[in-house]
């Protein structure tokens, strides 16, 4: 009986082992990211933007000698015993040559510091914006398409006071993403312009009601409130029961609360005084070049990190390209394919970059969400613009500087 | 696939099965032994890995610590830390039963989480803290994680011998006198409540010290760490699995859900790119598969607790209470 069910257990894990033969020949970069876990829901557009990079790879002739760049999709599940096995099946079993992602914070950092800092292997996440991450003792190899939540919260504050903003109420999402981008902005609000918060709470996903945080938030006669939350999450419960309440007359969201679900569920024309900040992309080109390859596969261009997914991936891409394929000189041509020097290639121009490193020439790539000239952390400093709701959707107010 | 990569795998396998089997070890005592049924693992788990972290990271803004210590210190205060943090939960807990104890400990583990999600001088809430020291971290890729898993390992080996003698000594086989009778043990002067105390905090200190070792692998924590599925179900569901009341049984379970957890994805891996992302989830239905097997056809797990006497008259394993 017992040899029986020992048997059946080492069975089941032969099995499994078994399937696991190998494809050869290819160039594989890993695509880990949270599929299963609290970001599901963002993780395929992210993924697949990841894959376009790679399509249009295989469509412009291939990487290397011809070969076929292929993306290898991990589960992190957004937390870091996901993130670190995903990583070390990347690197050991597929023998990746860099990896984009993972895409939580948590989750890149378990990944980096125990798999591919130690193994020497680059690391591009398009999402992990935790400033956690800049602190890395990395030895050049992480690198990451999205600004730190740092440059977004003080970049918000620095616009709103230029705006005339007065006292404000801030709510954020107990998170590394909320709580990042809430000290970010009361650091710069207050300490350096002198604004005034008057509350300044975390509150947790998923309740039903709000309406005892708002109440508390509303006590000190602030107007605006600031949400740092997801809009097609808990921000839209809280924007929905502050409206419906009359807590405040101005909102004010960073990118997460950028999301059409806002407007789709609560009505743009309750949503004048709403205005939210989010990346864009600085050569409008890219973003453009980005948009139509990425409609054109079925996807949605607005989805959140879409772009910066792309991004990773595409630079990854052109890194190994820069450094012949060898694993060991990916991280160092990251940072050459893209440091502000050189031709500049656009999203979706892999044959002409293909070209030109050919050639020696050196290459700048202008991604979809920005520039990414990567400084000494390995972090891109962003472009941010302020938008408002429109009749058509989101429209662009300021640049935010 | 390379030699050497499949090798690194196999470390990094061996590592992660380590600290589970740890982890599985500590629940054993308090499920296994005690019949105690703590569903908050993942808030030991927690409390032992910010510990070390605190203890052995360099001096750090905004928190408190790190005081830089040697991470062997970190480790047994992530055991006291773990064990002090059990104590009053348990004074408070342990009068609940079966499922009413597993409620009270599921919900004080997600405490534990907000609280160390939401108290930045404490935790450096949810940024996590980074750049633990992990020992022998500064070799080669896979010396180092040679090095880790001998550490890991001889850890994991001297606490299966403990525990081991624990079991087969007569605290352990009070331990289960009280489990499976309780009425019948306090009626030989056994002190009930203070047993299943002790059998409580043992548990968690392995929890903590299972945290600790995770943290230092990883050389971050953050409170994703926390989630409940991968610190307190997937335990769970090694010990059922490896069989619970036996320390052996334990061990195997972590190897085999960690296995199966870990290289299904490799197999999912081999389907056709359009289903990548949708094949992920099929490993979280082999797990949850494989529970449903073993509770169907062997609820006593894969290696059954070890009982004296006659098997068929006392039937055991399966009748706990």
């Amino acid at each position: 009986m017992k040899t029986k069910f020992l048997a059946l257990a080492a069975g089941m894990m032969a099995a499994t082992a078994l399937a696991s033969v190998p494809a050869q020949a290819d160039v594989k970069i890993g695509l880990i990211g949270g599929v299963s876990g609290p970001i599901a829901a963002m993780a395929p557009a992210m993924i697949d933007a990841a894959q376009l990079a790679v399509q249009q790879v295989n469509e412009q002739g291939g990487i290397g000698d011809g070969e076929t760049l292929v993306g290898v999709v991990g589960d992190s599940a957004c937390n870091p015993q996901g993130g670190t096995d995903a990583a070390t099946k990347a690197v050991n079993i597929e023998g990746v040559v860099g990896i984009v992602g993972p895409h939580c914070s948590g989750a890149v950092l378990a990944a980096a510091g125990s798999v591919t800092i130690p193994a020497g292997i680059a690391l591009i996440t398009p999402s992990g914006t935790s400033p956690e991450i800049s602190g890395l003792e990395d030895k050049g190899t992480v690198f990451r398409t999205v600004p730190s939540d740092d440059y977004q919260g003080r970049a918000l504050a620095r616009t709103m006071k230029d705006m005339g903003y007065g006292k404000v109420a801030v709510a954020y999402l107990n998170n590394d993403y909320g709580t990042g981008l809430a000290n970010a902005f009361k650091a710069e609000y207050v300490d350096e312009l002198g604004g005034d918060i008057t509350q300044f709470a975390a509150h947790e996903e998923g309740k039903a009601s709000y309406r005892s945080n708002l109440a508390e938030l509303a006590k000190g006669g602030a107007d605006t409130l600031v949400i740092f939350d997801y809009g097609d999450g808990t921000g839209l419960t809280i924007l929905r029961q502050a409206l419906e309440n009359g807590f405040f007359d101005k909102f004010v969201g960073g990118d997460g609360m950028k999301s059409d679900a806002v407007i789709n569920e609560l009505g743009a024309e309750n949503l004048s005084t709403f205005v939210a900040s989010s990346p864009v992309g600085e050569a409008s080109k890219s973003l453009d070049m980005f948009n139509e390859a990425f409609k054109g596969i079925g996807g949605d261009p607005d989805a959140i990190f879409a772009n910066t997914s792309y991004d990773a991936a595409f630079l990854l891409a052109l890194a190994v390209e820069k450094a012949g394929g060898k694993k060991e000189d990916v991280a160092a041509a990251v940072v050459e394919v893209s440091n502000g020097e050189g031709e500049a290639i656009l999203p979706g121009e892999w044959k002409k970059a293909k070209e030109l490193i050919a050639a020696g020439t050196a290459i700048d790539y202008k991604g979809a969400a920005g520039d990414h000239n990567f400084d000494a952390k390995g972090d891109v400093p962003g472009t941010y613009a302020l938008f408002e709701v429109g009749s058509n959707g989101f429209e662009t107010i300021t640049e935010m500087k | 696939m390379e030699l050497l990569g499949l090798v690194n795998y196999a470390l990094f396998m061996a590592i992660f099965i380590c600290i589970y089997a740890l982890l599985a070890l500590g629940l054993n005592i308090q499920w296994g032994f005690a019949g105690l049924f703590n569903a908050g693992i993942a808030g030991f788990f927690a409390v032992g890995a910010y510990t070390s972290a605190i203890i052995s990271t360099p001096p750090a803004d905004g928190r408190i610590g790190g005081f830089d210590l040697h991470f062997v210190v970190g480790w047994i205060a992530a055991m006291l830390a773990a064990a002090l943090v059990a104590w009053p939960i348990g004074k408070i807990c342990l009068r609940f039963r079966s499922d009413y104890l597993a409620i009270a400990t599921i919900g004080i583990a997600e405490i534990i989480r907000l609280v160390i999600k939401s108290e930045p001088a404490l935790t450096n809430g949810a940024r996590g803290i980074s750049s633990i020291p992990r020992p022998a971290g500064d070799l080669a890729y896979m010396e180092s994680q040679i090095a880790y898993l001998v550490i890991v390992l001889a850890v994991l080996i001297a606490v299966y011998f403990l525990v081991e003698r624990q079991f087969n000594a007569p605290w352990g086989r009070m331990m289960r006198a009280i489990r499976d009778n309780e009425d019948a043990a306090k009626a030989m002067g056994k002190n009930v409540e203070f047993r299943r105390l002790e059998a409580f905090i043992f548990g968690a200190a392995l929890m903590g010290l299972g945290g600790a070792l995770f943290a230092h692998f990883n050389r971050s924590i953050t409170p994703e760490a926390i989630d409940p599925m991968v610190a307190t179900f997937l335990i769970w569901i090694m010990l059922i699995l490896g069989g619970s009341g036996n320390n052996r049984g334990a061990i195997l379970g972590a190897a085999v859900v960690w296995i199966i957890w870990s290289v299904s994805e490799i197999a999912t891996d081999r389907l056709p790119t359009e289903y990548a992302v949708q094949a992920k989830y099929i490993r979280l239905f082999l797990i949850g598969l494989m529970l449903q097997l073993v509770l169907r056809f062997r609820p006593e797990g894969l290696l059954p607790e070890p009982l004296r006497g006659d098997q068929r008259v006392t039937k055991s394993g399966t009748d706990q209470s």
